[in-house]
């Protein structure tokens, strides 16, 4: 189903709108001198595919992951998240994208400590103005959908890394985002558990969800359709898995 | 953002740090009471004190010297409102009764072999002694070495004084006269002066034969008794009226006038004037020693700026998170800002009852009608509020500051 998902420059995305746009990114920092994080990148998300980006620590991957998550605006070049202009929306327009347009899984889960697992995933839901009850149910279901029924008014520290990761994503997906970033989603997990979260992310992008994963671990990366390989701030290639689930 | 679920946060953090919050609530708690008890107390007082004055004495006009650059309440006690005077005073328009008072110094009084040192007797006419102010026996007699003692005086002795009592005054140069006990007052009713407060022991007697000041009155030419203060009792409705008729009759044409230096301004207060400025005194004073309350209130409240920022530092990753998942930068600032002014709620919820039972315990203490003081008390809880929301600002708008990147990195 993933064939065809991914167009290899904007131009030819005219058939349906692709989930991001990224074109001719820039980003620069000052620390000391001039440092370019991101050199002139373009790359495009279509709807419903799966994208592994990799690169050693320093290629930049982790920055266009804050620049598409809406968390960062570029130097230069637009980002386009579900038809919504991140690089030029304010603060407060941004943060409304990461509540509604963008769901987050983190290597370290950054579940809210004190609050329980049923609270955590309805959190993007108070943003975005839910009544209590409407996110309790919702919350509920997507805690179902990710095996942790039982779980739900247990507080973080009771749950164990794998769990933690499962209501993580619950919450990424608790306002039908158009878009999944999930950074590192194995990294603090062990290795069978890893392999339980990303067989759930392949359950989401057969659900039709647009994901894209960074990672430095090929055999994470494998499972997407393709993967774009980031490196000293630019794209160095893109690799086209197929078969890929 | 749903109010409930700050609210929810706010009070998981709280709870979550018991006895940094404990610790934090403990100095609203001690600012918040203290106000409470100073300001309580003070109530009481006002209201003993005012109520002792004010009770009947509200229709009496004191006439008396002062210093003229004074504001009018300080008495400069020289006899000079002669019975020429008294008379032109009772012609006035209002006037019910004008009762002479003088002192009469008395170096000791000495009843059943026990003396008490330097008192002061006042000497006035029997019909200030009303029936209302007598507690047991009655007036004293014109002309007769007869007195009235209040409680406190006839309490002073080891023996109580009842009426048909004999005291012995001793006057400076030695000589005794005795004088018999006729009744007892309770020195807060009536129409005796101002300066009858019940707390202190007081003896009054007759002007004759008690009062021996005689001057020559510049208006009739004649050696008169001569008086240091007078008493008007007016018409209760018309006591301002009176009180001008008074002045400028007291300005003008009065003996005390051409008798008193020019330094004296003769002046008529109404016992309604006292009160006032026993009042605003009494409010002076509460509002300093509230004001020094405030003071530790001040320092709860650096309390919980101190915890609130101690506290963005710590959750900076909670705030990325928050961010990460759409918290706007005021929707995080509201978070923090409800945590503070939870913590200067609860501050002032403890804060208030505890400040009541303190100032009920010192009112008892210092033996005065406990009163409350409702607007302080309403006040003290809406500054605690105020002062953890003001607190909780400054850190709150550093927490909104945070950069999510730097957040969720943040260990």
């Amino acid at each position: 189903m993933s064939e065809t998902a991914a167009a290899e420059s904007p131009a030819e995305s005219a058939a349906t709108d692709p989930t991001v746009v990224v074109e001719t990114v820039s980003k620069h920092y000052t620390v000391g001198g001039r440092v370019t994080a991101l050199d002139a990148v373009s790359l495009t998300l279509a709807e419903g595919s799966y994208t592994a980006i990799m690169g050693p620590s320093g290629s930049g991957k982790s920055t266009l992951l804050n620049l598409i998550g809406g968390l960062d605006t570029p130097s230069s070049g637009t980002v386009t998240v579900d038809g919504q202009e991140v690089s030029t929306a304010d603060e407060d327009e941004r943060a409304a994208i990461r509540g509604t347009a963008i769901g987050f899984v983190f290597q370290t889960f950054n579940l809210m400590p004190r609050l329980s697992a049923i609270e955590n995933v309805a959190l993007p839901l108070v943003f975005d103005g839910w009544a209590e009850t409407d996110r309790r149910e919702r919350a509920a279901t997507l805690l179902a959908d990710v095996g942790l029924a039982d779980r739900t008014d247990h507080l973080p520290a009771e749950l164990s890394g794998g769990q933690r990761q499962r209501v993580a994503i619950a919450r990424a997906l608790a306002p039908a985002p158009a878009l999944i970033l999930a950074d590192e989603p194995t990294g603090n997990v062990d290795t069978d558990t890893g392999g339980e979260i990303l067989d759930i992310f392949d359950e989401l992008h057969a659900a039709g969800n647009t994901l894209l994963v960074v990672t430095h671990e090929r055999h994470v990366a494998e499972r997407a359709d393709r993967i774009i390989h980031v490196e000293d701030g630019n794209v160095r290639d893109t690799e086209s898995l197929t078969g890929g689930e | 953002m749903d109010g409930r679920e700050a609210l929810r946060i706010a009070i998981r953090s709280v709870r979550g740090h018991k006895l940094r919050s404990t610790l934090t609530v403990v100095g609203i708690v001690i600012g918040i009471a203290s106000v409470v008890t100073f300001a309580t107390f003070g109530a009481s007082v006002q209201a003993e004190i005012v109520g002792d004055i004010g009770d009947s004495s509200a229709g009496n006009i004191y006439v008396f010297g002062t210093p003229a650059d004074d504001e009018g309440f300080d008495r400069v006690l020289q006899p000079v409102f002669t019975t020429g005077d008294i008379d032109a005073l009772e012609r006035l328009d209002g006037v019910r009764g004008v009762i002479p008072r003088g002192v009469v110094q008395v170096s000791s009084i000495r009843a059943n072999n026990q003396t008490l040192a330097r008192q002061q007797m006042t000497a006035t006419t029997p019909g200030s002694v009303t029936a209302d102010s007598l507690v047991s026996g009655t007036a004293f007699t014109s002309g007769a070495r007869e007195v009235v003692v209040n409680k406190r005086m006839a309490t002073a002795f080891r023996e109580n004084l009842t009426a048909g009592s004999t005291l012995t005054l001793v006057s400076a140069d030695g000589s005794e006269r005795p004088v018999t006990v006729t009744g007892i007052i309770n020195g807060t009713r009536g129409a005796l002066p101002i300066s009858s407060f019940a707390r202190q022991p007081r003896i009054y007697g007759p002007i004759d034969p008690f009062h021996e000041s005689v001057v020559e009155s510049p208006s009739a030419g004649v050696r008169q008794r001569a008086f240091p203060q007078v008493t008007v009792i007016a018409e209760p409705r018309q006591i301002a009226e009176t009180k001008t008729a008074i002045e400028t009759y007291l300005g003008t044409e009065s003996d005390a006038r051409q008798l008193s230096g020019a330094t004296t301004a003769l002046v008529a207060r109404s016992g309604s004037d006292f009160v006032d400025e026993i009042s605003d005194v009494i409010d002076q004073i509460t509002r300093f020693v509230t004001g020094i309350g405030v003071i530790s209130l001040v320092v709860g409240a650096i309390g919980i700026a101190n915890v609130m920022l101690v506290s963005v530092t710590e959750r900076t990753r909670e705030i990325g998170i928050m961010k990460a998942v759409g918290a706007r930068n005021r929707e995080v600032m509201g978070v923090f800002v409800i945590e503070a002014a939870l913590l200067g709620t609860l501050g002032s919820v403890l804060g208030v009852p505890l400040g009541v039972l303190v100032g009920y315990g010192a009112a008892g203490y210092a033996d005065v009608t406990f009163a409350l003081a409702p607007e302080w008390i309403v006040l003290a809880v809406v500054v605690g509020l105020l002062v953890g929301v003001l607190a909780g600002l400054y850190p709150a708008w550093r927490a909104a500051r945070v950069d999510p990147i730097d957040a969720l990195r943040h260990e």
